[in-house]
Formats: structure tokens, sequence, C-alpha cells
């Protein structure tokens, strides 16, 4: 169960995601495992909002997701980034420095 | 092998998606060292509500399938209409075709429609139009109008409207600039406006207490009249002057509420006196009203008959036998128009059905020759519906684009109906492509592509792939095909038949009119009218002086060969008419006869040339307080006295007599019959008296108004100025109006019916040569694609007139039998007509004989071209190939 402080932001999530797919198509499995490895298990994905989020995205074409097999030679559903997702990444991307900018600005001033 | 998502089931997905997920977290937790029960255990508490997550997933995963079902939907119809343009664009003769032939078709039905809109089915601009109904009087079935006794009880003692009003139709003289001027008007009661529940667009209207005798001098105008007028909004509070009195101007009603270009164009009280209340047996009102909610038509049959029986017990002298009877407002003001105009739909609906047989026909041709790209499309694995339904959006746009070419040539149809039509039908002129017609113009087109496009698509994906293949589309599906070919022929003669056949009888009562001989010589006769105000002009003997004054000085006029007055012209809009008894006949209903009357000054014969077939004529000698006298027709004559010679018989009529029984009138001469009522009307009896003789009370029925008739020297209308100048030097105040010659009330009096000829004329040509083209179209593709076969005849010894018979042979059969087709649905519609047929039966032999020679001798005409260049074919070229 994560903790307060590794709960994700709003919306954050989605940007995540996306940032996941940037090297190439992965399952749902593979996303959690992925944020949980790159900050050193500091964000655990909640795995409840994980897959609705996914299916959102896939409706509003962000991702696109395929039929495949994985390294265990299991049928597994595989997501990769579609150019409107790559699109919507830089987008969050932006607003995020915005705000970690802004908020640093009060928490750390120089 | 990678499959496309969206055509797996959502379920399977998330359970299997999920399932994944679990496993691996379990794994996770099983080399960690936790056993796999346990491992699974958390596996699943970490993942939280796993139901409530596939609940979410499948919901989320089942919008998105539905997306793209209609992203993918979409996209084939994109495709589809990328493709069908193509076609359209890359085969520019086919498409011409096509577009222009169902364009005119299209175009032609939906001007017609949007007259039928204006005129029949928009309803009125007033609120609930439906509750609107007029009452008539009725006797023996034959409507009358009603008088202002009968109207003040109907209104007091009736339960089913909420409102009802008497209206009387009437002209007055305006003087407002410099030359007066004569408009239609109406003196309703104050209800009127209340009943169509129009509030007037400035100032008011007038109210209960302004409808009495001596503050009756107030008036509302229309909107036409107001603009007319300088469309001045302070125009309201301020005199105008009307029939030489001022009338205080109190509202203007809104534009919506004039019902067409000729309808009334003021409004001012009738303002019943308490003697005029009490009167029964002056019937002269119009009465509409409205409806209560609720109130049946059966309910208000009832009610209204309840106060005619009454009426009948009270007044049993002059309303034994009357009865009420009610007529919703909508489709008595429509009437005789509607029947017309469906009619002509009708005809325009069977050329636009023509149209899309020849473009059926131009895409089996195209079909025929598409086979093979359709069998290469069906073998790279494109289902038969993908393909027809391809086909038919192909001709959805092929129907859409000719829609709007359509909607271009009815534009300019309606401008030019408008412009031509004959004066008089209701709201003809508010004909426009209104949102409506627009709608139907979509839905025509649509569905005409439904028509020619259906048959050769389900063709087309239907034959064969591996034979279309083979053959290249040619040879084994030939027969079926024209078979079908052959029997669009049949039915487009059949439709050409039909049209024509209507056409034709038409034409052929138009003919029948033109050799009526009307009973008078209209050839340089000049017409006009004039009213003298009541104001000005109370007192008959003064109104008797100054219409003799009037007459006379007219004939004295240079080029006036003869003059008189008259007090409804014949062929014109009134039918005035009075029950004649002849004497020694009882006084009863049932001895009268319904004759027509005329008031004339004695020359009415010889300047409208009327022969006087026995006795003499009205003369100067018949004056007041002499022997009281009449002229009848010749059917009068037979109708009073039947067999009998009617020179000296006496006749009761219009007034009573001075000991208040009947008044006696002594026939003195029998004038030939005047087809008074129109020329393709039945001739009626009709009298005339002397306009010296006439009761007083005749001058309100004729509200003071005659015509005065003169026969010039040379042109009837170098007399016009001298009529002007004879009118303006008694009253400058009195306008002279309705200014024709006889010969253009004649033309005016059969304009209608020239109309509808002239339509129905120009359907049947359009629909002759629509069907000639499809006759050549469907010949000419036989022998393309027999000229082998004529190659072979032609090497076995046939010589070049016995292929064109083959040929020839070909078109007869389908023909004949559209023809067979054609004369039996005429036979059935026809009869549609009847009612505007003159001298011709439906059913008329030498007119369908004409239509059937004239269509035998169109198709041979169609099929020689192509029987020609059959013959022409080198038998060598033919076989060899080119």
């Amino acid at each position: 169960m994560p903790n307060n402080s590794s709960s994700l932001l709003h919306g954050t999530l989605d940007a995540l995601i996306l940032k996941t797919l940037i090297t190439g198509p992965r399952h749902g499995y593979a996303i959690a495992r992925w944020i949980e490895e790159a900050t050193d298990e500091l964000l655990q994905i909640e795995e409840g909002s994980l897959y609705p989020a996914l299916y959102r995205m896939e409706r509003k074409d962000w991702i696109a997701a395929e039929w495949g097999t994985s390294e265990l030679n299991r049928r597994v559903k595989l997501y990769r980034l579609t150019p409107k997702g790559r699109q919507q990444l830089a987008v969050e991307t932006e607003q995020w420095a915005r705000f970690a900018g802004a908020i640093s600005k009060i928490l750390l001033p120089a | 092998m990678v499959r496309w998502l969206w055509k797996k089931d959502v379920d399977d997905e998330v359970a299997e998606e999920l399932g994944f997920h679990l496993e691996m977290r379990t794994r996770e937790h099983v080399a960690r060292g936790l056993d796999p029960a346990a491992a699974r255990e958390a596996a699943l508490r970490r993942f939280g509500d796993l139901d409530r997550v596939k609940a979410t997933c499948r919901d989320i995963g089942r919008r998105r399938d539905s997306d793209m079902r209609r992203r993918e939907t979409f996209g084939e119809l994109r495709q589809d209409v990328t493709f069908a343009l193509r076609q359209l664009i890359a085969h520019p003769g086919f498409t011409l075709i096509a577009v222009v032939t169902l364009a005119l078709g299209i175009g032609a039905t939906t001007a017609i429609f949007s007259a039928v809109n204006a005129v029949v089915l928009r309803p009125l601009a007033v609120p609930r139009p439906d509750r609107l109904a007029f009452v008539f009087g009725s006797w023996r079935g034959n409507l009358a109008d009603v008088s202002a006794g009968d109207f003040t009880t109907l209104a007091a003692e009736q339960r089913a409207f909420s409102s009802l009003a008497a209206v009387q139709y009437s002209s007055f003289n305006l003087s407002a600039g410099e030359t007066p001027e004569r408009t239609i008007g109406a003196r309703v009661s104050a209800p009127f406006f209340a009943v169509f529940g129009v509030p007037p667009a400035l100032g008011r209207v007038f109210a209960a207490d302004e409808d009495q005798p001596g503050r009756e001098q107030v008036v509302v105008l229309s909107h036409r009249l107001w603009r007319r007028l300088g469309a001045d909004p302070a125009i309201v509070g301020r005199d105008l002057r009307m029939n030489g009195l001022p009338y205080r101007v109190l509202g203007v009603m809104p534009q919506r509420f004039d019902l067409n270009a000729a309808s009334e164009e003021l409004w001012v009280p009738i303002a019943f006196t308490a003697e005029r209340k009490a009167m029964h047996d002056e019937r002269y009102l119009t009465v509409v009203g409205r409806l209560r909610d609720g109130v049946t038509r059966a309910q208000t049959a009832q009610d209204v008959e309840a106060v005619a029986a009454r009426l009948w017990q009270s007044h049993p002298q002059v309303d034994a036998g009357l009865h009420f009877t009610t007529q919703p407002y909508q489709e008595q003001i429509v009437g005789d128009y509607r029947t017309r105009l469906f009619v002509l739909l009708g005809a325009v609906g069977l050329v636009l059905l023509i149209a899309c047989g020849n473009v059926a026909n131009l895409l089996l041709a195209r079909g025929a020759v598409r086979s093979r790209e359709l069998a290469i499309r069906a073998a790279l694995g494109a289902g038969r519906g993908r393909i027809v339904r391809q086909l038919l959006t192909e001709c959805a746009v092929l129907g859409l684009v000719s829609g709007a070419a359509g909607l271009l040539l009815a534009w300019w149809g309606v401008r030019t109906l408008v412009a031509l039509a004959p004066q008089g039908v209701p709201r003809f002129e508010q004909t426009t492509l209104d949102a409506t017609v627009l709608a139907f113009a979509f839905g025509l087109s649509l569905a005409s592509s439904a028509v020619f496009g259906l048959a050769p698509a389900l063709r087309a994906a239907g034959g064969s792939i591996t034979e279309s293949l083979k053959e290249g589309g040619r040879g084994s599906a030939g027969a079926a095909r024209d078979w079908l070919r052959s029997s669009l022929i049949a039915g487009e003669v059949a439709l050409a038949v039909l049209l024509l056949a209507g056409a034709g009888l038409l034409i052929r009562s138009g003919l029948a009119l033109q050799r009526v001989r009307p009973g008078f010589d209209p050839a340089g006769v000049i017409t006009a009218r004039a009213s003298l105000p009541a104001a000005a002009y109370a007192e008959p003997e003064r109104l008797a002086a100054t219409f003799e004054r009037l007459v006379a000085e007219v004939a004295q006029a240079p080029g006036v060969r003869s003059a008189a007055l008259v007090s409804q012209m014949p062929l014109g809009a009134g039918n005035s008419s009075n029950g004649l008894i002849p004497e020694g006949k009882p006084l009863a209903m049932e001895s009268v006869v319904d004759t027509r009357l005329d008031i004339v000054t004695p020359g009415y014969f010889r300047a409208f040339g009327i022969p006087i077939v026995r006795g003499r004529a009205l003369s100067d000698g018949d004056r007041r307080g002499g022997q009281k006298v009449m002229v009848v027709s010749a059917a009068a004559a037979a109708a009073l006295f039947p067999g009998q010679d009617p020179i000296g018989r006496r006749v009761s009529c219009c007034e009573p007599g001075p000991d208040g029984g009947p008044d006696y009138k002594v026939i003195v001469g029998v004038a030939a019959d005047v087809h008074s009522r129109g020329l393709g009307a039945k001739v009626a009896p009709e009298f005339y008296l002397p306009l010296e003789q006439v009761p007083r009370e005749a001058w309100g029925w004729i509200q003071r108004t005659l015509y005065i008739v003169a026969r010039a020297d040379g042109a009837p209308e170098a007399l016009i100025p001298a009529l002007r100048r004879v009118v303006a030097g008694i009253d400058p105040d009195v306008p002279l109006y309705d200014v024709r010659t006889m010969e253009q009330r004649m033309g005016e009096s059969v304009a209608t019916a020239r109309f509808n000829t002239l339509l129905l004329t120009l359907l049947g040509v359009i629909g002759l040569v629509l069907s000639a083209v499809g006759i050549y179209g469907v010949i000419s593709y036989f022998v393309t694609q027999r000229t082998a076969e004529i190659g072979v005849r032609m090497a076995l010894g046939a010589t070049p007139r016995s292929v064109t018979r083959l040929v020839m042979r070909q078109a007869a059969v389908p023909v004949a039998a559209g023809v067979v087709l054609g004369l039996a649905a005429s036979a059935a519609a026809t009869r549609l007509l009847a009612a505007y047929l003159i001298g011709v039966e439906p059913t008329d032999p030498l007119t369908l004989a004409a239509v059937v020679a004239l269509l035998a001798a169109t198709a041979l005409l169609a099929s020689f071209a192509p029987a020609q260049r059959a013959a022409g074919v080198d038998p060598v070229q033919a076989l060899y190939g080119a």
C-alpha cells in the first residue's frame, strides 16, 4: 500500500505512463514495475488506478494496444505510444516543470 | 500473430490482462520467498478492489470499442464517397447525362412540391388554424351566404364557437393621394380579430362598442395597404378619407395577416343597425369562427343545426329549409387547388420516375463494364455487402449531386411559376424554397438513388466472380440483363403514355374551350367598373340619375358605337341570382328557378352583341312606374315555361308586390344564352331587369357599383381616356377601376386552365424525350453487345434489312408492353382530371390513339439510328475484332 508521501499528484500518473512507453511497447505489469524501479521503489503505482488509466488513454488515442507475446511466452496486451500520446507527454512534462518550479521557489528559496 | 484488439471481446480482454498482472506479482512474491498461496494473497491485497477495477476497465473498453466502430464506419463511408466522387469525375459523359436527367426530374418535382407546400400544406400564420371554420347557410345542399338576422341569432345561440364573426367583402374608394384609389376591404363584426387571434402590429383593433351604428368610422389597415400609404407608424390616430367620409385609423395588422396578394386590405366595423339585425332574407354575409377547444366537428354540426331548426320555426317565410354547414377554414380557402396541385405533383413525379429509369439503364450499362473491377475487389476479400454498400454510396452521391443541381433548377422554376401563374391562387406567390422544401429535395434525392440504384447494384454484386473474370463481363448474364432493361423501357413508356394521355386530354379541352361561342361578341368591347360612395349618393334617385348621366355621356364620346351598364360581368367572379316563380305555379320552394340576375340599361344587348331571339330587347320606354318587364335567356325561358311561348307570361321575383303578395314582371323578350359563369361551365338560366325598374334595395345588393360596357368603332383600348374623362367630369372622387377589354377578360377566365394545360404538356414532352433517350440508350447498348452475333448473321447471309428488323424488334416488344400498361393506368388515372375536362371524355379514344401513335413514332425514331448502325456492321471486322 502506498503511503501519503508516495501517492501521486492528480494527473501525474498519465504522464508517467506515457513517459514509460517512450522507449517502446510494454504491458501493464511492466509499466508498473518500470515506474517502481525507476524511482527506487519510492513511488508505488496504485494498481487499482493504473489499468483504468490505461483504458482511458487508449480511448483517447494517446496509446494504442495490441496483443503480443511476453517474455514467458504468454499472450499479453502491449501498449505503445501514439503520435497524439507523444504530444500529450510533452504538454504534461512542461506543465509539471512549471508546477515543480513554482513549488520549489517557495519551499527551497535560493 | 498480432490481432486487432477491437475484434476481441472486452470481458476476456480485461480478465486476461489483469490475470496476467496478478500472476506476475505473485511470481515476484514467490521469488522473494513467500509460499504460493500467501504470494497470491499479497498480490491481491496490493491490487485493491479487483472487481471494481475490472468493471471500470470493461466499461471504458466498451465505449472505446463503439467509438472505434463508429470511426471505422465513417472511415469506410468517407472512402466510399471519395471513391464515388472520383468515379463520377472519371466518367464525365456518364455523369453529365445522369446528373442532367435527374436534376430535371428532382428540380421539377421540388418546384411543384414547393407550390403544394405554400398553398396546401403550410399552416396559416395564425394560432391553431385547425380550429377556424366557416359557417354557411345551405338550401337543398347548395351553399349560400348568411343574412344579418340569421347571423345575429346564430351568434347569440350557438355554443360551439368561442368567437364568431360576420364578414362582408366590399370595395372602398380611398382618396389618400392625388387620384382616388379603389381597394378591397371587409366590413367585419368586432369578434373578427379575436377569431383569428392575431394581434395588430401597430395600435389596436376595434372594440365591441365601435361596432355600432354612428361609431363605425374607424378602420384597421393591412400591412400591404399601410406600406402603400407610406409605411408611417404615425398614421395610427389620423383620419383616412374612404367613400367620401373620414375614418380614424386604429391600427395596422402584421404582414403575416395578409393571406395573399388578392385578399382584403382594410377592415371596418360592420355595425348592424337594429333593423338590419331583424332582416332574415338578405343573405350577403360570410361567417367565420373559432371553435372552442375540444369541440368536435360532429358536435359543431349538431349545435349550428339546432339554431337553424329554431330559425326555421321562428321565420318560416324566409328560413324554411335552412341548414347551417361548417367547413374548416383552410380547406375552404385552398379548395379546388388542392386537387389541381396534387395532380401536377403526381405528373411531375412520373417524370422523375422516367428519369430514374434512364439512370438505372445507364448504371446497368456501366455495371456490365465494371463487373471486372468489382470481381477483382471481391476476389481481394471485399464482402458482397461491402460492394453493394459501395455501389449504393455511389448512387447516393450521384443522387445528391443531382439534387443540388435540381435545387438550382427548382429555384429558377419557382420564380418562373410564380411569374406565369394566373392570379388568385391563395398564397401561391409565397412559394419559396424553405426548410420543408429543402428537406423534401434531400429526401427525394436519396429516394431516387434507391430507385435507380438498387437493381443495378444488386445485379452487379450478384454476378458470379469467376465468370466475370473469365468472360470480362460479357455474354452469360446478358439475357437476364436484357430482361431487366426491357422492363425498364416498358415502365418508362407506360409512364410517358400516362403523362401524355393527361396532357392530350387537357389540350383537347383547351381546343374545345376555344371553340365555345360565349354568346356575346367580345371584339371591340371595353369594360370598367365605377362605384358611387354611400355618403354622397345615399338616395336611389340620385344614384340612378348619376349612372344614367354617366352612360349617356360615354355613349356620346367620340369613337363609341354604343354603351350600357350592367351589374355583373359575364365570366366574372360574382354570381348574384334570384329565385323566379312562373305565374300559375304554387308559391313554394319547389317552384323556384334559381336564375342569374343582370341589372342592365336598355343598350346592353346592342353593346354586348347579344342577339334577341324572340320578342324585344329592353327599351328606354321601360321606366319606373310603368309596366314591370324583364328579358330572360333561352335557358331561363325553357326552365320557366317548358315547351311554351314565354312572351307575355308573368314571373314573380325580387321584391314583394304592392299588396304584400308576389310581384309579377312581364317577359317581353328572350335573349340568346350567354356563358356567363365561364366558358367551360354549362349555360345556366339568366334574366335581365332594367335599371330604371329595380327595387330600391337592389342598390345595396350591387353596392352602388356598376360595370360600364362600351363598344368601340376601332380599338377598344382607345376609349379608356374618354371613359376616365367622363367619370372624372361627373365626380373627381369616384375612381374608374378594373378597366379591361372583353377579350382580356375572356383570356383571364381561361388562364388557369391554360396554365395547367401548359404545365402538363411540358411535363408530357419532357417525359417523352426522356423515354426516347432511354430507348435509344438500351437499343444502342444491345447493338454494341451483339456486334459479334450480328457479324455472324451477316456472314451467314442476313441482309441489312433483316438485321434492322431484328434490332427494331428488340425495341418493339417492351414499347408495346409499355403502351398497354400505360393505357390501362391512364384509364384509371385520367378520371382525376374529369373535373377539368370540357367537351371530352377521360377515355377519349382519339386522344389515346394520338398518344399511342406519338409514342410509337418516337420509339421507332429512337431505335432507328442504332438499327442503322447494326445494319452497317462489317462482318469481317465484327468477327475478328477491330
